[in-house]
């Protein structure tokens, strides 16, 4: 590592993924933002700032012979970027979208070829986990094309970023994604923490005038397709600023494609109303035309309406041009008071429907209130980990920031942040805490590519003692142990839990479970029940908790086989439990016998849970 | 050819001329003169394939040929200028990826300027009363365009260079 020649960061996105690079050569080289080659038309290279995240799996007859070449490859047997997102609006069955959302979706099979969802069965398929090799592997290509050919990115510093949402299972996946990749000494960092570093990279020393000692921040990530939220603590370690991620936010499959998507429902109704009819393929070209009209309006408050025209197909372009309005009132009630209400501070989302036949599928939030998910994020800190007593906390407990930073292109508009602000300052004020003023807002440019940027940022500051953010683990872990009970027919022993990493375990350390061993038969698979948590951070390793409520999510198992040395079989191995967060950021689990002298690595057993 | 290369080659050249008579097949393989090989024959350009791909990008992004093949007569004002904005956009958006334009005269329009003798009658048209042979004064009234980049995606295989548009069939 120590001999890359530049550190890269890589916003691996649920629509657009985005990649930036320093120079580690030249004293203090600026973050470039990389261009992207990439298929624009057939036959078509052009440069992109933005790879959007789609892979088109095409047939013979979809592109004239020779039209998919890329500057790195001759025939492409599938198409990643503007082309796909293009032709996959002409002929959806054989697109595949949303990958990310996809990868950490424990439903679903993630590396089994089941994408694109739903397409029929004569249609190649490839698992969430390609798709998102995929994408890496374009960036990778496209970077050293870039840079002349003459560099490979598999030697460079690199770093991708993932929600601080994700779940262990997703993390490792996306590392085995980058390993498909050829890239296999990637590490990970959380979304909203490069966002942070973005901001860092941006005011340089400046930063320190900014924030206090017993600063709580804010980071509101709200992207295209998903909502992310972390809480960064400034505290002071040997007389400096420290910043510590103190807390992560639940995974909300929420963001700016269902804004427009709501949008263009609604100037479709109104279309539809008006005697016109509107076929799929226009409302694509709607849902685009919605989302500029969208942005037009954010930016310019003194327009009051934007008009959006639907062509005639065929010939008769003229004749058959249908048009609407999209009107500052249908923002205002469509997106900033159905996505952005200004609830008081113990508004609870709905909760995701449990009905017994749920159809498959990514299981979008079920509230679209972005202010309540946060609400409840903000409410749910109430539990003290122990060393973070520093957070600001109002009467009712809701976790009180004193500073907000906005990500995401939702956030762009600013009349979301200013509603975001104000109803953050609704519920400060009722709970007796000072509002965040306008200072209080931290402002760093580029929202759609803060995040490769900040990832290039945490990956200088990681090799040159720069200012870090301490993070460690994002949830705490536990293993499921069943109960001596007596059996219940038609109940499940009840579950206790035993904690074995505590939230903010950091990274490059281990820790030993104790008072607790467990006996494994050798040769036969074991598998314990694996679940975490985001908001209890006060559980110790080797806690034994019951009764947590919601609080605990339960996660893909994890299995270990034992193997033995030709000892009889049936033969029983008491073993201890022993955690490991690695540097690139994924758990480890083993087991080690009793004297120690073996050590078997618990897998996680990533695939499809039946829920 | 590196140092090595060179060594081992002049041992066994020297050897095998001694001994057989005959340099090693390799040798006189790589020694041979580099020839040049000839330029893939480029598909013959017909000079009005690049006028019909830019018509071919027109009418991808913005309509260009639909909006001109259709008979608007019997539309209001209102529809007419309804589908033209959106192909105005469309079509300015094209034109701005795969070509720049700059105006001719640097002048605003109205303003007074100076054209002298030696003036390039395809560059500024002079008009009015113009007298012959000498500099003069005059009002610019259109600044006149040039394109100062033109940067056009590879042609398209050569049988297909006629094609405007593909015909679209949906399949249910």
């Amino acid at each position: 590592m120590s001999a890359a020649r530049y550190v890269v960061g890589i916003d691996l996105g649920t629509t657009n993924c985005a990649i930036a690079s320093i120079d580690l050569a030249a004293e203090s080289a600026p973050i470039e933002l990389d261009t992207i080659s990439q298929l624009v038309n057939p036959g078509e290279v052009a440069e992109g700032t933005l790879l959007p995240s789609f892979l088109y799996l095409p047939d013979a007859k979809d592109f004239p012979p020779g039209s998919t070449r890329l500057p790195w490859q001759e025939a492409p047997d599938a198409v990643v970027g503007e082309l796909a997102r293009r032709r996959g609006a002409e002929r959806p069955g054989r697109l595949v979208a949303s990958a990310k959302s996809w990868l950490c979706h424990s439903g679903v099979d993630r590396t089994g070829p089941i994408l694109p969802w739903g397409s029929g069965e004569d249609t190649p398929r490839v698992s969430p986990l390609d798709a998102s090799a995929r994408y890496l592997e374009h960036l990778a290509r496209a970077w050293e094309h870039r840079h002349g050919g003459q560099v490979r990115l598999s030697e460079q510093d690199v770093l991708v970023t993932v929600p601080a949402s994700f779940d262990e299972a997703a993390r490792e996946l996306t590392l085995r994604a980058a390993a498909e990749a050829g890239l296999p000494a990637v590490r990970l960092l959380e979304e909203p923490q490069a966002a942070f570093y973005a901001w860092l990279d941006h005011l340089g020393d400046r930063w320190r005038d900014r924030v206090r000692i017993g600063d709580l921040v804010l980071v509101c990530d709200v992207g295209g397709g998903t909502t992310d939220f972390s809480l960064i603590a400034v505290s002071e370690v040997e007389g400096a600023l420290a910043l510590t991620r103190v807390a992560v936010g639940d995974h909300i499959l929420l963001g700016g494609d269902n804004m427009d998507l709501a949008l263009a429902r609604l100037a479709q109704q109104r279309l539809e109303k008006a005697g016109h009819r509107v076929d799929p393929m226009q409302l694509q070209a709607l849902w685009l035309q919605c989302r500029a009209a969208k942005e037009h309006l954010f930016e310019d408050p003194a327009l009051d309406l934007q008009p959006v025209t639907l062509l005639g197909r065929g010939s008769k372009l003229v004749g058959g041009t249908i048009t609407g309005d999209v009107l500052r009132e249908d923002l205002e009630r469509v997106i900033v008071e159905g996505f952005f209400p200004r609830v008081p501070a113990d508004a609870e989302p709905a909760r995701q429907r449990r009905v017994g036949l749920q159809e498959l599928g990514l299981p979008y939030a079920a509230d679209p209130a972005v202010t309540k998910q946060l609400a409840r994020f903000l409410m749910r800190q109430a539990a003290d980990a122990p060393g973070l007593e520093a957070i600001r906390r109002g009467k009712g407990g809701l976790a009180a920031p004193t500073h907000v930073l906005f990500n995401g292109g939702v956030m762009k508009a600013p009349a979301l942040r200013a509603r975001v602000l104000d109803t953050l300052n609704d519920w400060l004020t009722d709970q007796g805490c000072p509002v965040i003023a306008e200072d209080g807002v931290l402002e760093a440019p580029d929202l759609d590519r803060a995040v490769a940027r900040g990832a290039a940022a945490y990956g200088r500051a990681r090799l040159r003692d720069g200012v870090r953010i301490r993070g460690g683990s994002p949830r705490t872990y536990y293993i499921g142990i069943e109960s001596a009970m007596p059996a219940v027919p038609g109940l499940d022993a009840p579950l206790k839990a035993l904690c074995v990493v505590p939230f903010g375990m950091e990274e490059g350390t281990e820790t030993i479970i104790p008072a607790r061993e467990f006996g494994l038969v050798v040769g036969e698979p074991a598998e314990f029940r694996f679940l975490s948590s985001t908001v209890r951070k006060q559980d110790a390793p080797g806690a034994l908790i019951e009764d947590w409520g919601d609080d605990l999510e339960e996660q893909e198992p994890l299995a270990v086989t034992l193997e033995g040395q030709g000892t009889a079989a049936e033969q029983v191995v008491p073993v201890r439990l022993e955690a490991k967060v690695t540097e690139v950021g994924t758990l480890e689990l083993w087991c080690v016998s009793r004297n120690g002298s073996q050590r078997w690595k618990l897998e996680l057993n990533i695939r499809e849970r039946d829920r | 050819m590196g140092f090595g290369a060179r060594v081992s080659f002049a041992f066994r050249s020297f050897f095998a001329l001694l001994f057989s008579g005959s340099m090693p097949d390799d040798i006189l393989e790589s020694l041979r003169p580099a020839s040049v090989p000839p330029p893939p024959a480029a598909p013959p350009t017909d000079e009005g394939d690049r006028a019909v791909q830019l018509l071919a990008i027109l009418q991808r992004d913005g309509r260009l040929i639909d909006f001109f093949q259709e008979d608007i007569a019997p539309y209001d004002d209102a529809q007419v200028g309804a589908a033209a904005r959106d192909v105005q956009t469309h079509c300015r958006a094209a034109l701005a990826r795969y070509l720049s334009f700059e105006p001719i005269v640097p002048e605003a329009e109205g303003d007074r300027v100076g054209v002298d003798a030696a003036n390039d009658p395809a560059r500024i048209k002079l008009i009015g009363a113009v007298s012959t042979g000498s500099a003069q004064q005059g009002v610019v009234q259109h600044r006149g365009w040039q394109v100062t980049r033109l940067a056009l995606p590879p042609l398209p295989r050569e049988n297909d260079r006629r094609i405007v548009a593909p015909a679209e069939i949906e399949v249910a």
